[in-house]
């Protein structure tokens, strides 16, 4: 186990007193609480994390926070295994597995590091201009493409944790939790909001945990801890630490993922994963912070070179420090903290600053304890490969566009740098917020606000914590405010000095020759960018800055340009000549940092992933064994299979007993709607295409439903239960699409008819009792009116008690055969079908399901909307002249009068049957005339419904054909996936009982 | 953990649906005599006295009745409504009621609702249409304890109480 070299003797908010094992790439390591696996890895000197996307060079640590682009690897065992996770932002816990997700076979060696000698050949648009041609070749290309371009390892098991959703509200919502987030946070609570403060640390105070600063005369962490407490007792406020807010959308729509287990050891995790926060809030306050820009200087990307604040962070918050021999390389003040830090931590550190001028307040300080500083130099180079070793320092007077010539060498095994501070514009960007540039401060600010935000602190362009705390009291009193809250009584504290501002620009830093003939020069490490590649760029004619990221693939990646888009764009701006405002920056889009795709999907997986419809005799079903089919969202039997019976045996067992005795089928999936009102006749006529008015009380009819285009929409059978009062059924997938149809009519269009519709389909569940026996069967129940043919005819409905029970009796028929239909109250329908299944056993009353109930009726041609129908497809089409009213206007009748409706040669309802008498055809298969014609071969039809007809003894299907109904016994062919043509006879669509005689029996 | 909240199924609740012309002083007149309640004119509030009637839209209401009662709610309401245009349906088929009681149910029903349940923004006597998770619910605050009841459609109740149970797992809920 390797010792903690680099962790200091005290200091940092770590518990030392507990430490923790873990390991990473197989190697065993120890840290302590309060860690993060970078700062544990740093602690133990873990120079070399991983190799870089395209080059292969080996790659540090170099950020403390979500910016860091190197240190990204796979957390975790097995299924529960996280890929591309960020070291500086996973906490150490017992028993922690991490592995490096680039380097193969390890990031110490790695064999694809042969890029970096080719690295010459591997410019900007590599992959475009040498992987087009031959355009074939692209699949072959493309395997080792992605083998090589590696990135973390997705589990390949399902996931074993949960996760959550939940929704809230609230009247300000605090983005970050640093010094302005928790100011910002106390005064709202203090004027009596509801406040939600989310932080993406384990604790809040953001900077201040490794704050050299004081907050009245005290260590900053104290008042953290004061506030935190405070805001934790008021009720209306909810902290959530480990919490990013991630996706800033319309309307103050805000998405938070909290990450609740992943801090803990597999044992101690209990309940979800990650929670999904989906936050309605009134008003938001920006307080993400700002992120350190690095220096882009020859080799900037070898181990050993870090964020100058990151640094200070590993020192002051984790006591590690990740050298004793430091270069501090900065165009601005803050830096001159880092080299304090270094130097109290015991390293010895130089100090070069770029501007001739240097720093005022903070170079006292620096020289007070010793630190050399060497004004108007920059650090042009640096040597080592698995580490830094040497910096070399050249003087620069200032101008960007000169070269420089290295005077100085300094021994070193840390160089930490600051390139200047940028502000977290990302969710003031999601919001729909521009940026403005500050020429003062060289960097973007949050514009003026899209949506109802404030921005404050440092992310807003503020760096002394006095200014960042009172930025954040003013931006959280005025969204209290602006919440209809009096504003609460809360004072700024006070703040000791902080060293920043004063920066000046220092987009790229001046070699000892152009960057096309100098060692690499990174911008975005993680895409191995250097400003040749963004030169390389423009000079082929890329100029937006949209095309520069896409040919150089700067932003691109898990940290999507956190840490390089800046610096790119400015270099950007400086190949264009033109100021930076002017080539602006890319989007910033959703998710600021990666979100698992178990947080987006929340409870909603397995059995909860859709919901199931169940019918109210479900249990009966599955009790029987039936495989449910799915429709729409309803779980239906598809068959009732006894002992090892197959689909097709028990189907054709199903059928004949539907045709020779009696069948039962659970039908309350259909859509039931109750019509009633003075107007209801009137409304009817004009949605329905047949005469309504005609139907005599107790009278069926079957109807359909056309839309606008007239086209098929619905059908089903209606029935006139009273005088103004209609019963109508429509189709199980179309029930709440009719309804809604049906409403927005008298609602929008047609106001003035008094007709009231109420949905019905849940309340009635519907048995089916077809067969020559089904009439034996009711009359073996007991009903309470005669069910003999002349007295209940076919096409009639009747109020009745069946074995006591109230009930509709329905006589239609979807089987051909004679049937009756019961409608009985749910809470009715089990007790009812266990009767019929009784009453009916002597008869060997047999269940059937969907796939019996589609063979039964297209053995009598009747069509099921959505399968012989597409939207597509007119009732004339389907040989339905018969049901259009010639006596009144109809949605959707004058539609069917356009040219196009009225061809000849549309695709018409026609039944096929295969000429051998025996290939069952597959539905949707395309039927040809010639199939020996030329490619294309012209098609003129398709497949729509297709079975086995066990009562026939042959297989029947339907189709729809081009003037199909002019081509009775025509062959046709149609086409297998294998290339066969099954030559196939064009008939009639109704395959048994033509003349209808059964059903009226 | 101690219970903070329960679940109950009502399986024999009984619903009467009742559609007719709020605008309409004689119906709105003649269905709370019968009914020895108003109707609650107010959009998305309940009417809790010895039903419980449901706002559903300017011109629907849900009464909710004790089991057994809705054959006789449709009859009576019928009977005092001749002559008017209105719908009156028994729908007790139609729905499962859900009894839902104790603090943690807000977190519950904040889990699938996008709706704002704190006590500031939904009071007793407040009902919601809305979804939860993926099913559309009815939902009405009954008392400030908090109760709840959650009405559903029979079809999908299934599914909500695999959902409820799923989601209260972690909340303290305890289901009856």
């Amino acid at each position: 186990m390797a010792d903690q070299r680099f962790r200091l003797p005290e200091g940092g908010r770590i518990d030392r007193s507990k430490p923790i094992r873990f390991r990473f790439n197989g190697r065993a390591f120890e840290g302590y609480a309060g860690d993060t696996l970078a700062s544990a890895l740093l602690a133990n000197g873990v120079g070399v994390v991983g190799r870089s996307f395209k080059l292969r060079r080996p790659r540090g640590i170099v950020g403390a926070g979500a910016e860091e682009p190197n240190a990204i690897f796979d957390i975790g065992r097995g299924s529960a295994a996280r890929p591309n996770q960020r070291a500086t932002q996973a906490e150490l816990y017992e028993g922690l597995v991490a592995r490096s997700t680039k380097g193969w076979p390890s990031p110490g060696f790695d064999v694809g590091a042969i890029n970096d000698r080719l690295s010459r050949l591997l410019g900007a648009g590599f992959y475009y201009k040498t992987f087009m041609r031959p355009k074939s070749f692209w699949r072959l290309y493309e395997r080792f493409i992605r083998a090589s371009a590696g990135f973390g390892r997705v589990p390949a098991g399902p996931d074993p944790d949960r996760y959550e959703h939940v929704n809230a509200h609230c009247d300000v919502l605090v983005a970050g939790g640093g010094p302005a987030g928790l100011m910002a946070a106390l005064a709202a609570a203090r004027a009596g909001a509801r406040v939600v403060l989310a932080d993406d640390q384990s604790e809040f105070g953001g900077r201040l945990l490794a704050a050299a600063e004081t907050i009245d005369h005290r260590p900053a962490a104290d008042w953290v801890t004061a506030t935190v407490e405070e805001l934790a007792g008021h009720a209306d406020v909810r902290l959530l630490p480990r919490s990013t807010v991630f996706g800033y959308f319309d309307h103050n729509f805000l998405g938070i993922a909290e990450r609740c287990n992943d801090h803990l050891p597999a044992s101690a995790r209990s309940g979800p994963r990650e929670r999904l926060w989906r936050i309605r809030a009134r008003e938001v306050v920006l307080a993400q912070g700002a992120f350190e820009r690095p220096l882009v200087f020859c080799n900037n990307d070898r181990p050993g070179v870090m964020l100058a604040s990151a640094v200070s962070t590993y020192v002051r918050r984790y006591g590690v420090c990740p050298g004793s021999r430091a270069v501090v390389f900065t165009n601005n003040d803050s830096a001159y903290q880092t080299a304090i830090d270094l130097r109290k931590a015991g390293a010895t550190v130089v100090l070069v600053d770029s501007r001739a001028g240097g720093a005022r307040l903070a170079a006292d300080a620096a020289s007070e304890v010793g630190i050399p500083i060497l004004q108007g130099h920059v650090v042009s180079d640096v040597d080592g490969t698995d580490h830094v070793t040497v910096a070399h320092i050249a003087q620069w007077d200032g101008d960007p566009g000169k070269t420089v010539t290295s005077t100085i060498s300094i021994d070193c095994d840390l160089v930490a740098v600051s390139g200047g501070w940028s502000p977290a514009v990302h969710l003031h960007s999601q919001s729909g917020g521009r940026n403005a540039w500050d020429e003062r401060e060289h960097c973007f600010v949050p514009g003026e606000p899209a949506q109802a935000s404030i921005a404050a602190g440092s992310g807003n362009g503020k760096w002394s914590l006095a200014e960042c705390l009172e930025d954040g009291l003013t931006a959280g009193r005025e969204a209290a405010q602006r919440a209809g809250f009096d504003a609460g009584h809360v004072t700024v504290p006070a703040a000791g000095d902080t060293f920043c501002g004063g920066t000046e620009p220092l987009w790229r830093v001046p070699a000892a020759q152009e960057p096309e003939r100098c060692p690499k020069q990174f911008v975005d490490f993680q895409n191995d960018t250097s400003v040749a590649d963004i030169r390389l760029a423009v000079r082929e004619g890329y100029l937006n800055v949209e095309h520069v990221k896409r040919y150089t693939a700067l932003g691109f990646g898990t940290d999507q340009g956190k840490l390089g888009n800046i610096n790119g764009m400015a270099i950007l701006a400086e190949c264009r000549d033109e100021p930076i405002p002017a080539v602006g920056t890319t989007t910033f889009r959703p998710a600021y940092t990666p979100v698992s795709f178990g947080v987006g999907a929340g409870a909603n997986v397995g059995e909860l992933f859709d919901p199931v419809r169940k019918t109210a005799i479900h249990e009966a079903h599955e009790a029987a064994g039936a495989p449910m089919e799915v429709v729409g969202q309803w779980h239906r039997p598809w068959y009732f299979p006894r002992s090892a019976e197959d689909l097709h045996a028990a189907v054709a067992r199903e059928c004949r007993a539907v045709r020779n005795s009696v069948g039962v089928m659970d039908a309350s999936t259909l859509g039931k709607i109750d019509a009633r009102g003075p107007d209801v006749v009137e409304f009817l006529e004009r949605i329905y295409t047949h005469d309504v008015g005609k139907m005599a009380v107790g009278r069926c009819a079957y109807g359909i439903l056309l839309g606008e285009d007239g086209m098929l929409m619905d059908d089903g059978v209606m029935a006139r239960v009273g005088e103004q009062r209609f019963y109508l059924t429509t189709t199980t997938g179309g029930a709440a699409a009719v309804l809604a149809w049906l409403e927005k009519w008298l609602q929008t269009e047609w106001p003035g008819l008094e007709v009231y519709l109420t949905s019905l389909t849940d309340h009635y569940s519907t048995i089916a009792v077809a067969g020559p026996d089904s009439r034996k069967v009711l009359e073996n129940i007991g009903c309470s009116i005669d069910l003999g043919r002349d007295a209940f005819p076919f096409m009639t409905v009747r109020e009745a008690e069946l074995g006591g029970v109230a009930v509709q009796l329905f006589r239609v028929s979807f089987s051909g055969e004679l049937a009756f239909e019961i409608n009985v109250a749910s809470q009715h329908a089990r007790a009812m079908w266990d009767t019929v299944m009784k009453a009916g056993s002597e008869f060997g009353i047999t269940p059937y399901g969907t796939e019996t109930m589609h063979v039964l009726r297209a053995e009598k041609g009747f069509v099921i909307v959505g399968q012989e129908t597409d939207g597509s497809v007119t009732p004339v089409d389907l040989g339905m002249n018969w049901l259009l009213s010639k006596n009144k206007d109809f949605l959707g009748k004058r539609s069917l009068a356009r040219a196009d409706c009225r061809r000849e040669d549309r695709k018409q309802l026609v039944g096929l049957l295969s000429v051998d008498g025996q290939t069952v055809l597959p539905e949707g298969a395309q039927l040809v005339s010639d199939p020996g014609a030329g490619i294309p071969v012209p098609m003129c039809g398709h497949v729509t419904s297709s079975y086995m007809s066990a009562c026939l003894g042959h297989p029947i299907a339907l189709a729809l054909v081009e003037g199909g109904r002019g081509r009775r016994d025509e062959t046709l062919h149609c086409m297998l996936r294998d290339g066969t043509a099954v030559p196939v006879r064009v008939a009639a669509p109704v395959f048994y009982d033509p003349k209808g005689e059964r059903q009226n029996a | 953990m101690p219970e903070r909240g329960s679940a109950r199924v009502v399986t024999d609740a009984g619903f009467v649906n009742l559609r007719g012309n709020a605008e309409d002083a004689e119906f709105m007149h003649r269905a709370a005599r019968v009914l020895d309640q108003p109707l609650p004119a107010e959009p998305n509030t309940i009417s809790i006295a010895g039903h419980r009637v449901y706002w559903l839209g300017p011109d629907e209401w849900l009464i909710r009745c004790a089991a057994g009662q809705a054959a006789g709610v449709v009859a009576a309401l019928e009977d005092a409504l001749a002559g008017l245009h209105v719908a009156v349906n028994d729908v007790s088929g139609g729905n499962v009621a859900i009894d839902l009681a104790g603090a943690a149910v807000r977190d519950l029903l904040a889990r699938g609702s996008t709706l704002d349940f704190h006590p500031r923004a939904f009071r007793p006597g407040d009902c919601a249409q809305t979804g939860l998770a993926k099913a559309g619910v009815l939902v009405g605050q009954l008392t400030d304890a908090p109760t709840f009841e959650l009405v559903v459609r029979r079809s999908f109740a299934d599914y909500v109480l695999r959902w409820l149970r799923h989601s209260g797992s972690g909340l303290g809920i305890e289901f009856a």
